[in-house]
């Protein structure tokens, strides 16, 4: 009798024990953003007293008992981007036409139970509040969605506004990690942030090429500020902090001072954060300057601008790209045809995500009905377009409704881009080169 | 012999039995109803102080569009002696001798959207911050400022403080304040002042300081004797988490601030802080009777802080949680203490008119509640002893 209930003791032991390992290993897993567990901000030393972002956030105001409109003659569809006046008017324009191209699709196919759909462009000019004022002005216009935009200010700016109006958002370029962890229950991305990128990054020069000390050249825009915010700190949590971070600014052609200040710093690897014109003439004034060291870009240098810059110098220079272009998705191919067919050119990263944008949104509308409560409901639930299969690749949205799905490492050999999935090594797997 | 060897096995069974307990006592699930401990020892911080009488609200009253309001969306209510003012999305709406009256851009207004509405305490004046323009309502007539015509950082008024002869103002592109007595200007940004990033969120004043809700930024300080600003910001510094309770604010990313009685709250969509100038404490809705770590709006009324959540209306005097709730069949729901040992849960004949709250202001016993759903107006009909929640 006694052995029988020592060893249902002991049973009841180990089923605990076990729960709690189960428990133990569900609650490990959930790492925010995808983050490696070796970067987990304060891993090593404190478990955080609350972790946001683990669970969607529920909108519980009113709205979804609003009955859909009479006698529209459009649906309207609100866009945000830099299409005048801006330094980015290259990449607004691309991601229009990508937004043009996918509402042309849905209005060829019957609009919106018969009623075509409408874009309403407004211009993401870059300045502070300007984008305030916008998202007002589409508000008093009824669109039902905003696609947009890409500068981090000004989308910031436009998200708040758009949680008063309480408009969906669907960002469809913006790259800062910050952007949707505001906890708006307004807002979704489909495209990767600078936070995977960073990772990405960090993974390829520490633990795969085994670099100790990478230097930061980075623009001095809030876009260079916040995008190599994680990449800082993935770095210092690996153990190898960045030797030193210098800025330039946008426009400029002579990086001189800075790259002295590199020089100096004895750095083994150089991280350069900007547009594709910049980043392109430092590596030629570094190679000139006889710096040899081995390059890593933040992902704009996906561009033919920064080949064309480059030329054969371009070779060995590795960058992330958030889809990829080369990839056998028939989804793709067929985009990039109907692009090239409609617009004449090659579409870029912001029309490949604007287009998925689109589509995600026109096709959210469709099964929602107009309602923007509804609407977002459906943008959010987790289920409707976790893992959708865009032109761009799968998307697969974390809890804060950011896309952490594929993102690629890129490396340029002859004047091409190659690329690869990204694949973070694991500190067990003790790859790290020390 | 015998005897050692009974003291062995009861000893072997005493470690295995605490063994077991001291298994079962890690085990915790992902999110605890509550970690009671914590609770306690955050509500004898403040037991310190004697805590003020909890009022306990009832007779609620629902308005709508049914009663003439433009709009059953309510961003704000501001009273303002026998006047009641509604800030909706689809205009301004005026309680007066029993009508309500709407006021919208035909009569002057800057835009329909009305975010936030204060009353000058100097001249009487009315301000209404709104999604296009600050307009100021004086001697019947409205005069619109916005940035073409005027010092404002930006048209999108998310809120206006009148602080004795400033008027206050925070908008998408920065805080501007405007002396009424001089009419001059100042517009504060990331360029002049300790703020992240420029976008700011909520404004009030108290203690011979202005403190401002910076969206990202977390509070900034404006000292009126020394004109020196400071910021208060998540000593963690990662906007995913919040490392240890009590070390400072909970969030960067700030929503309202408010003043009284040598207290600051500070209201976040990720929890709630308040600050006496010594100590921060923090709040989130798994270890006190917070209703929501989503707070769109708060507001001190003496010791009593006002919580306008998305899932309910939370007030709190530094020991006692009350929360105001309506439930699915429109009856009202009223939780003392709620997410704690002490819990209960009172059922309401009457109730606020949606739980998603925006805003809150007083008069006398009556307190009026801005919602998603129609703007609420209810009475005191009794207090919550502090110290034994007892009706």
């Amino acid at each position: 009798m006694k052995v029988l209930s020592y060893k249902l003791l002991f049973a009841l032991l180990l089923i605990v024990f076990s729960l709690r390992i189960e428990t133990h290993a569900q609650y490990q897993e959930k790492n925010y953003g995808k983050t490696p567990k070796e970067i987990v901000p304060y891993s090593k030393f404190s478990s955080a007293y609350v972790k946001h972002f683990m669970e969607p956030l529920p909108f519980r105001g009113a709205g979804r008992e609003k009955a859909e409109p009479e006698g529209l003659k459009t649906v309207r569809i609100g866009f945000l981007g830099p299409i005048a006046n801006s330094k980015d008017t290259v990449k607004g324009k691309q991601m229009i036409q990508g937004t043009i191209l996918a509402m042309e699709q849905a209005n060829a196919r019957g609009g919106y139970k018969g009623i075509p759909f409408e874009l309403m462009p407004h211009n993401d000019a870059g300045l502070w509040g300007a984008a305030a004022n916008e998202v007002i002005a589409m508000d008093d216009e009824g669109v039902w969605v905003i696609l947009g935009s890409l500068n981090d200010i000004v989308t910031h700016v436009a998200i708040r506004a758009a949680l008063k109006c309480e408009i969906p958002v669907v960002n469809i370029a913006n790259p800062d990690p910050t952007l949707t962890e505001t906890n708006i229950p307004w807002v979704i991305r489909v495209i990767s942030d600078d936070r995977q990128a960073s990772y990405a990054l960090a993974n390829r020069i520490y633990k795969v090429d085994g670099h100790k000390r990478a230097a930061l050249l980075r623009t001095n825009s809030r876009y260079g500020r916040v995008g190599t915010g994680e990449f800082k700190d993935a770095s210092r949590r690996l153990g190898f902090p960045v030797s030193v971070e210098v800025r330039f600014e946008d426009g400029d052609s002579d990086f001189k001072d800075q790259l002295e200040a590199i020089k100096k710093s004895n750095s083994d690897a150089v991280v350069l954060w900007g547009d594709a014109r910049e980043m392109a003439l430092i590596v030629k004034q570094m190679r000139a300057m006889g710096m040899d060291q081995p390059v890593y870009t933040s992902d704009r240098a996906v561009s033919p601008e920064f080949i064309e810059i480059l030329g054969n110098e371009a070779n060995g220079i590795v960058t992330t790209c958030q889809y990829n272009p080369k990839a056998n998705n028939p989804k793709y191919k067929a985009f990039r045809s109907a692009y090239i067919r409609r617009f004449g050119m090659e579409p870029d990263v912001f029309a490949v995500h604007a287009y998925d944008g689109m589509n995600i949104t026109i096709e959210a509308i469709e099964k929602a009905g107009l309602n923007r409560t509804r609407i977002r409901d459906l943008l959010t639930d987790m289920k409707t377009f976790q893992n959708y299969q865009g032109a761009s690749g799968k998307i697969v949205f974390d809890a804060s409704w950011n896309d952490i799905g594929q993102i690629y490492m890129v490396e340029i050999k002859n004047k091409d881009f190659i690329f690869t999935p990204y694949v973070y090594e694991d500190e067990l797997t003790g790859s790290i080169k020390k | 012999m015998k005897k050692n060897a009974n003291r062995i096995r009861w000893t072997a069974r005493g470690i295995f039995a605490l063994a077991i307990v001291s298994f079962l006592g890690f085990i915790q699930p992902d999110s605890p109803k509550i970690n009671s401990k914590t609770s306690k020892e955050t509500f004898s911080q403040s037991s310190e102080k004697k805590a003020a009488p909890m009022p306990l609200y009832g007779k609620w009253k629902s308005f709508t569009t049914k009663d003439g309001l433009p709009s059953d969306k309510i961003y704000c209510v501001r009273v303002d002696g026998d006047r009641v003012w509604a800030g909706t999305n689809h205009g301004l709406a005026l309680l007066e001798d029993g009508a309500w009256k709407v006021f919208t851009e035909k009569d002057g207004l800057a835009h329909r959207g009305v975010l936030s509405i204060d009353v000058s305490p100097v001249t009487g004046d009315l301000w209404i911050g709104t999604m296009s323009g600050l307009s100021r309502y004086s001697g019947g007539r409205f005069e619109t400022f916005t940035q073409l015509n005027s010092g404002l950082a930006n048209d999108v008024i998310y809120s206006v403080f009148c602080d004795e002869k400033d008027v206050w103002a925070a908008t998408g592109g920065g805080a501007s304040k405007l002396d009424t007595y001089t009419g001059k200007w100042e517009i504060y940004t990331e360029r002049n002042a300790p703020m992240h990033e420029p976008w700011t969120y909520n404004v009030c004043a108290g203690g011979g300081k202005v403190f401002i809700a910076a969206w990202g930024g977390g509070v900034i300080e404006w000292n009126k004797e020394t004109k020196r600003f400071r910021d208060y910001t998540d000593p963690d510094g990662e906007l995913e988490i919040d490392l240890f309770p009590n070390d400072g604010i909970v969030h960067d990313i700030t929503t309202a601030v408010s003043y009284a009685n040598d207290l600051l709250w500070v209201a976040t969509y990720f929890g709630m802080s308040t600050y006496d100038g010594n100590q921060w404490k923090g709040y989130f809705d798994h270890d006190s009777g917070l209703a929501s770590n989503f707070i769109n709006f708060v507001k001190a009324n003496g010791d009593v802080g006002w919580l306008c959540t998305d899932n309910g209306l939370s007030s709190f005097n530094g020991i006692t949680w009350v929360t105001y709730k309506v439930l699915e069949n429109k009856k009202g729901q009223v939780i003392i203490n709620g997410n704690t040992d002490d819990e209960k849960i009172l059922p309401a004949s009457s109730a606020i008119s949606h739980n998603f709250a925006m805003g809150v202001d007083f008069s006398g016993d009556v307190i009026w509640v801005a919602t998603s759903k129609g703007l609420s107006r209810g009475e005191i009909v009794g207090y919550s002893d502090a110290a034994t929640t007892r009706l």
